[in-house]
């Protein structure tokens, strides 16, 4: 999964990602670790059909070896039909075949996206796509040892408790990059559409704006979390790859595991501990003599934010990296005891961080911040499933 | 510390004479100076407290405290976003009192700590600006005015509205006579809350010492769940606990009023039934000579709404008749809105003409720069510890009439006591637990 640059590295292209003019009907390729998932041979034709307007057929090839069930691919699709100026999401329901959302097997790939209206392109020439995959957990459905209180979920009224038995969902195994979240600030391309002042300090959020606002990743810094990310920065990222953030509920089950880690449906496979502390178990993140996870001090290894993946020995049961420690992540849920309830209130960030004590880096504590609130110790990542 | 090491604070605690001479420290600072400042209590308010005073350059803060180490990251991270040198990081808030560097404690505590936490950095010769409500009880709020006088401390109290300058324009607009004479006034705190959702006691959590988090209130088994607004151990609920705000932009407004002559008190827990202690609907009458304020209060009520964020920091008004924070005056010859959090106000005549408004923006600012002016100048600052003992009396008032049966109760400004029920005297102060005891004798 972690690969270097290849020498098909075009420098124009956008990292990790393919695209494709259809009227050029050529492919760059890039492929590289930097958070995207590597894909290869992006073709895409177009074809009329009898019955109603055109179809475009999206081929490409998803080479990670690595993708499987239990860590499957989340490939979303975005277009252009003006040359790369601006850039849409094409809605999942428009599109047929094997290659777009979930994606279980590496291989190559068909996608058959319908739909006149975004279809009917005039000037062909203009028109490019992007495919990109995320790496996920396949978290299965059933009950897990809800240890937490989380802070009033989406319901205000507090009413609605959160609920341990959760259906079938998948959370990304890394947190989100530098790199991904640099490849989103180039299409959204905007004038600081989710960038913002703090960001500017690029030794410490490691990314650089140039003054016709696009955007570069700080030398080494690709495979770093982003940090910097409000609230409202990490739902729009999310929003434009297809995801959203996980809810308490479930950053918490992906930390421990369900009571059996097959699902409910099956229950084969027994988890040996439901009720685990930290991703690995119980023990201390530096018991033994070495470190688990990056928080406080530099004793870790890392002064600052690790490279996601660090840490993957101790990863949890669904082998989702970096839960404990690193960069604390923003959920879904809000904290909605306090008296700001109606004042667009603070959301509960998760799992410790490079500055946090280590008893912070557990599946319990959470703390509440402001939505708008960017700092260096936050970052996120994405899921996708029914919201429970 | 200077003269006062930490045993011998803890002497003055428990009530032990100690013949210890503490001299109160230095006299109008040089501009130059850095306040140097420790934080008490990394909530969301203390966090903001930090990391606003952490932003001034004439301040630094070097000491952030909690006894939830898990509470660190956040506030260190954004104190070292803004401020050079890197604060230390400590359980104990003796720890900052020990230290004679330091200026200045911001106690931004849960309310059973605010009054011996103050009054502890008053002995040290801090001075302090504490959240509020001011105190737990009464009683207590007595002594911390003690405190602050006997050893010479600015201690300011978290009420910044009355730092806020449109404010000082609707006082001077009523002493102008303008209303008319005032003989009514409404204040309202009408919130939406949670109900409590009950979980079974758990082990304490490492990194937490739970014990110093009790303080002087009981220690129960560890419950995460159960929240300390909603118990009187630890609050005054949280009605009084915001609607202090609008209490205290009343008696600013009517000139101060000290001490009203009675309270009366209807209410109850009528919607949120989860086992809470404190009320989740309070109507409180404080009678006055000439005046009567009105308090109207719910937990239940989400189509009143706070002064929203963008009427805070602009030229508009909240929509009044469901500003969830509003203050209403009524004179003789006018009525007059006004509203928290820089909702500013507008006045009408007697034929209900509106003749001014006045836009507002929040006093957070002003008030810390308040503070610190008054820590350099040794002047009295704007939300005083004695203003702000007078403000929450009148939430603790209300309480105890709720607390007695809502009893009409008589109060006797003298002795800070009531007149005519022995029930409520023995509410006006706590049983403190040893060894966090505030001395009869500060």
């Amino acid at each position: 999964m972690r690969q270097g640059w290849s020498d098909q590295v075009n420098k124009e292209a956008m990292p990790g990602s393919v695209f494709l003019s259809l009227g050029i009907v050529a492919v760059l390729c890039r492929c590289s670790y930097c958070g995207w998932l590597e894909v290869k041979d992006l073709e895409v034709r177009q074809e009329s059909t009898e019955l109603g307007g055109p179809k475009i057929i999206i081929e490409y090839n998803l080479t990670d070896p690595n993708i499987s069930q239990a860590s499957p691919a989340c490939v979303f699709l975005r277009y252009s039909a003006d040359a790369g100026r601006t850039w849409r999401l094409i809605p999942t329901d428009s599109l047929r075949g094997n290659g777009f959302g979930i994606v279980a097997k590496p291989g190559p790939k068909e996608v058959v996206w319908w739909g006149t209206d975004q279809t009917s392109f005039g000037d062909l020439s203009l028109v490019e796509i992007r495919v990109r995959g995320v790496q996920m957990a396949r978290v299965p459905g059933g009950k897990f040892a809800l240890k937490s209180l989380p802070g009033g979920g989406r319901d205000e009224s507090g009413i609605a408790a959160p609920d341990p038995n959760l259906p079938l969902y998948y959370i990304a195994k890394y947190e989100t990059t530098i790199s991904m979240y640099t490849d989103y600030l180039n299409e959204i391309g905007g004038e600081g559409a989710g960038w913002n002042q703090r960001m500017s300090n690029a030794e410490r959020c490691g990314i650089i704006q140039q003054s016709n606002h696009t955007y570069n990743v700080s030398p080494e810094r690709e495979d770093y979390p982003v940090t910097y990310v409000s609230w409202y920065d990490a739902v729009a990222f999310l929003q434009w790859c297809g995801l959203r953030l996980p809810t308490e509920a479930e950053w918490e089950k992906a930390v421990r595991g369900g009571i059996y880690l097959d699902g409910d449906s099956t229950k084969k496979n027994r988890n040996p501990m439901p009720e685990r502390r930290y991703p690995w178990g119980d023990q201390d993140p530096n018991a033994g003599g070495f470190w688990r996870c990056n928080c406080d001090g530099d004793k870790d290894g890392f002064a600052y934010t690790a490279p996601v993946g660090s840490f993957s020995r101790f990863s949890s049961p669904y082998d989702v990296c970096d839960l404990a420690g690193n960069v604390g992540e923003w959920t879904f849920d809000w904290y909605s005891t306090s008296y700001h309830v109606g004042l667009d209130g603070f959301r509960m960030v998760r799992g410790g961080s490079w500055m946090a004590v280590p008893a912070a880096c557990d599946a319990i504590t959470g703390a509440t911040q402001l939505p708008l609130k960017e700092s260096s110790i936050m970052g996120f990542r994405g899921a996708i499933g029914p919201m429970p | 510390m200077n003269l006062v090491n930490r045993r011998e604070f803890m002497k003055r605690s428990v009530g032990v004479a100690a013949a210890v001479t503490v001299l109160p420290r230095g006299g109008v600072r040089a501009a130059s100076d850095k306040v140097i400042i420790g934080v008490m209590g990394l909530g969301g308010r203390g966090t903001y407290l930090a990391e606003s005073f952490a932003r001034r350059p004439d301040a630094e803060v070097a000491y952030l405290c909690d006894p939830d180490t898990r509470r660190f990251a956040r506030v260190r991270e954004a104190v070292e976003e803004v401020q050079d040198s890197k604060p230390k990081l400590v359980q104990d808030f003796r720890k900052i009192l020990d230290d004679k560097s330091v200026d200045v404690l911001i106690n931004a505590t849960p309310d059973h700590w605010h009054g011996l936490g103050t009054i502890m950095a008053c002995q040290a010769e801090k001075d302090v600006y504490v959240e509020k409500p001011l105190s737990h009880n009464i009683w207590e709020g007595k002594k911390m005015v003690e405190a602050a006088r006997k050893y010479k401390r600015v201690v300011q109290v978290g009420m910044q509205t009355r730092s806020a300058a449109y404010a000082k324009k609707a006082k001077d607009y009523i002493e102008s006579g303008k209303l008319g004479e005032v003989h009514i006034v409404r204040v309202f705190n009408m919130m939406q809350h949670s109900r409590q959702q009950p979980s079974p006691d758990r082990p304490e959590p490492e990194g937490f010492d739970y014990d110093m988090w009790c303080g002087p209130a009981p220690k129960p088994p560890y419950n995460p769940s159960r929240q300390w607004l909603n118990q009187w151990e630890y609050s005054c609920g949280p009605i009084p606990g915001d609607a202090v705000h609008q209490l205290d932009m009343a008696r600013f407004l009517i000139n101060d009023i000290p001490y009203p002559k009675s309270v009366s008190h209807a209410g109850a827990v009528y919607s949120l039934r989860d086992g809470r202690e404190t009320p989740d609907t309070q109507l409180a009458l404080f009678e006055y000579e000439q005046l009567t304020l009105m308090m109207e209060a719910a937990l239940w009520t989400p189509y009143m709404k706070k002064t929203p964020m963008d009427v805070r920091e602009s030229d508009k008004f909240p929509n009044w008749p469901f500003s969830s924070t509003k203050v209403e005056l009524l004179g003789t010859e006018g009525f007059m809105y006004f509203g928290r959090h820089g909702g500013g106000w507008q006045a009408y005549d007697s034929s209900g003409e509106l003749v001014r408004s006045e836009y507002g923006r929040q006093g957070d600012k002003e008030h810390q720069d308040n503070f610190i002016d008054c820590v350099r100048t040794r002047k009295r600052p704007n939300a005083d510890v004695e203003t702000g003992h007078r403000s929450v009396l009148l939430c603790h008032m209300a309480n105890i009439s709720y607390r007695v049966g809502n009893q009409k109760l008589e109060f006797d400004s003298q002795s800070e006591s009531f007149s005519n029920s022995d029930q409520a005297n023995k509410l006006l102060k706590r049983q403190y637990r040893k060894p966090w005891v505030v001395p009869e004798e500060v």
